[in-house]
């Protein structure tokens, strides 16, 4: 192989990499409300963007009243379902910006749900206690830089237990992949991920019950405790020398 | 001398202040309960791991004031565990298969073993002979013994296992046993328990949890640790805190009387060679007990080349299982299923302590107690000196917020890389003297392993642990302190003390 060769492929090698259409950076952020359903809005910047379609996968079965928040112009969008994933079709026009941010806003609903046992199983949750299940897979060849996902929870309501964060940290992150906090005076959960290619997926499922907590444990404990003082009075009685 | 047997009984009040702890303790740990239970929902605080912080800090006041014996309480905070909803079931009933108490079980067959054959009383006579004229001395001697032995046998358990049957031995010589504690005793169990978890922290080696440590250091910084870099600073560091804390131990904290002072068997040492003398030269059973404690030795010695040799680790207590097994052999072993003293009331306790320190990590809330306490403080354009104070303080004490080192390091060291690189400091100053304090699970019996197995002796307290372990840890952060303003900046790991940014 001549050396013109060995170059002309390494200048289109390099030229690929650098033109290469990459989501840098994916955040989604998710108010859920009492009812199960939520508003989610996503913001997705894109470097390389090229004339033509990006499908952008959401990590939701449903989404209803797709619309863009902001964008540069002639960018268009179209919701679409494949399978048992929706996803957003973003057409770039022939002018696009080599780096492109855009914002979007949808609804999905049964975002916290009950889960039912199959039939003839025990309930695994008590009363009160409400799933809230999230699985982002990046389902199209452009790789993602780094996912986020921003959950609020419903005013009044937190996190009891993160039962699933997937997948595991590996051993250069210092991060946690589900990271509880506060977010505008409600809690919430952030899952997070970095590097997605085509097939890569994260999820996190979390068990959500009302923060006010019973005071059943109050009622059992105290009465115990000032039953003990008396019952036990005698263990520091003074004792014969 | 002649049994170690662990009795399940309660251990008596002694003075008037354990008798108002106890009566106390019980209100008191429900009270905090309920206070933890009941407090606003913290921002990156679960439900669940609320709860289980409650549950752990009920079975802790009731663990240090002892209103029940401490398998009673633990036994309630395994139901506590379930009925709050902090872990399931089965989580909870798997902790009494865990390595540690599986460990401890074989510990005290394998102990059995040489009480029975009078190894453990031949060696323990010969130590008090050679070394033991002066309790100071016995004690003196276990410190040379682990500080040969640290290096050899990183598995800290694997050394309180081997060193168990001596020091109950070496306990009773002085009068101390089960039922009658004295300070003798408590000096002897906890300054073990000291040299087993801080002369780890002499070798990078020392324990997984070092390695770990180094690992993060290099991957986060690009900055490599050396063998002897390691040295260098952590063995002075080590073997100064056990001898000022064997000093501290008998002369301030458990003040050994001059009649513990001496061997407490009555005629003296003349008993003493007279009970050596009639043990004769070592008999059969001896030299097979030998050879089985070499067997279980050598593996905890070479656990790094068994995949090479066996394609398969043997781990701890699976070796301490081979050496079990050998023990029990009909007709060729040594020891008898029934004459194994096993004190299931201690693995009892020992599997309701794991149970609320694996809550604690799995729910997330040591993790966020650890955060919390860095959290509170503002480092900016403070000197070097005062920073590095607060990371080594809050890295010795948050050992009492969970039951793993290694949990603790891959929280720790990266928060302490990443403040030290948003602070302007060389990170590797904050990093290396952090990491040393990562084997210093030394302030409660539920801090680490060897703590549960020596706790099980029940020749002290939760609090006398509580009170030896953390002068220790105080005066490790004392001796840091002093190292980073002189030996440790004339060697070039930290600036100066009172450097700003």
């Amino acid at each position: 192989m001549s050396r013109t060769t060995i170059a002309a492929i390494a200048c289109w090698f390099v030229c690929g990499l650098a033109l290469a259409v990459e989501i840098k950076d994916y955040q989604t952020r998710l108010e859920v409300a009492d009812d199960g359903s939520a508003q989610g809005s996503a913001t997705i910047n894109v470097t390389g963007a090229k004339a033509g379609r990006l499908r952008l996968p959401v990590g939701f079965a449903e989404l209803s009243d797709v619309h863009i928040a902001s964008a540069p112009p002639d960018v268009t969008i179209e919701p679409g379902k494949s399978g048992r994933q929706a996803f957003i079709d973003v057409t770039f026009p022939e002018n696009a910006t080599a780096e492109t941010t855009l914002s979007l806003t949808y609804r999905v609903t049964g975002v916290l749900y009950v889960q039912k046992p199959e039939e003839g199983q025990k309930s695994a949750f008590p009363a009160g206690s409400r799933l809230l299940r999230h699985a982002f897979v990046n389902t199209q060849e452009t790789p993602i830089g780094q996912y986020r996902m921003t959950v609020l929870l419903p005013n009044g309501h937190i996190v009891h237990a993160i039962r699933e964060q997937l997948p595991r940290p590996g051993r250069k992150e210092f991060q946690p992949r589900v990271e509880l906090d506060r977010f505008a005076g409600r809690q919430g959960a952030q899952l997070q991920f970095s590097g997605l290619r085509q097939g890569d997926r994260t999820s996190m499922e979390m068990e959500v019950v009302e923060e006010q907590r019973s005071i059943f444990w109050l009622l059992a404990l105290l009465p115990l405790a000032l039953g003990y003082l008396f019952a036990f009075r005698d263990t520091v009685k003074s004792q014969p020398a | 001398m002649e049994k170690m047997s662990l009795s399940s009984k309660a251990r008596p009040a002694q003075s008037g202040t354990e008798r108002w702890m106890r009566y106390l303790g019980f209100p008191g740990g429900i009270a905090l309960f309920l206070l933890i239970l009941y407090l606003p929902p913290g921002a990156g605080l679960s439900a669940a791991a609320q709860a289980g912080a409650a549950c752990f800090a009920l079975a802790l006041v009731w663990w240090v004031t002892e209103p029940f014996p401490t398998y009673v309480t633990s036994l309630v905070l395994m139901f506590l565990l379930l009925v709050t909803r902090v872990a399931n079931d089965k989580t909870i009933m798997y902790v009494l298969g865990m390595d540690v108490i599986w460990l401890n079980l074989l510990a005290f067959i394998l102990s059995s073993m040489l009480v029975k054959v009078k190894l453990a009383k031949r060696m323990a006579l010969w130590l008090i002979l050679k070394f033991g004229r002066k309790a100071s001395w016995a004690l003196l001697a276990f410190i040379i013994l682990h500080m040969i032995l640290a290096p050899l046998i990183p598995a800290t358990a694997a050394r309180a296992v081997m060193t168990l049957p001596l020091i109950i031995v070496v306990a009773a010589i002085y009068g101390a046993t089960e039922d009658t504690n004295n300070n003798f005793g408590r000096n002897l169990l906890l300054l073990n328990l000291c040299c087993i978890s801080v002369l780890s922290s002499m070798t990078m080696t020392g324990s997984a949890a070092n390695l770990i440590a180094v690992g993060l250091i290099q991957t986060m910084t690009d900055q490599r640790v050396y063998y002897m870099d390691w040295v260098k600073v952590g063995t002075p560091l080590a073997i100064v805190t056990i001898l000022i804390m064997w000093m501290v131990g008998q002369k301030l904290l458990f003040r050994i009387p001059q009649e513990q002072q001496v061997p407490q068997l009555a005629g003296g040492f003349g008993v003493i060679e007279k009970e050596y003398g009639a043990l004769g030269p070592l008999n059969r059973d001896e030299k097979k007990a030998i050879a089985i404690f070499a067997v279980v030795l050598a593996m905890w010695m070479t656990d790094v080349f068994h995949m090479r040799w066996f394609g398969v680790e043997i781990s701890a207590p699976f070796a301490a299982l081979l050496g079990a097994v050998l023990a029990l052999l009909p007709r060729y072993g040594v020891l008898q299923w029934s004459e194994a003293e096993i004190p299931w009331h201690l693995l009892i306790f020992s599997a309701g302590a794991y149970a609320g320190g694996l809550a604690l990590d799995d729910t997330g809330a040591a993790a966020w107690g650890v955060k919390w306490l860095f959290g509170g403080f503002d480092l900016k354009n403070v000197p070097f000196g005062v920073s590095y104070t607060i990371v080594i303080a809050v890295m010795m004490y948050s050992h009492l917020l969970t039951t793993s080192k290694t949990v603790r390091t891959i929280i720790m060291i990266p928060i302490v890389i990443t403040l030290a690189k948003a602070l302007g400091w060389n990170p590797i100053s904050f990093a290396l003297p952090a990491a040393l304090c990562i084997d210093w699970v030394v302030g409660l019996p539920i801090s680490g392993k060897p703590n549960v197995i020596l706790f099980s002796t029940n020749q002290y307290s939760v609090a006398d642990n509580f009170k030896y372990g953390i002068t220790t840890c105080t005066v490790g952060v004392l001796l840091l302190v002093l190292s980073a303003m002189t030996w440790f900046n004339w060697i070039g790991l930290t600036p100066s003390f009172w450097a700003v940014r």
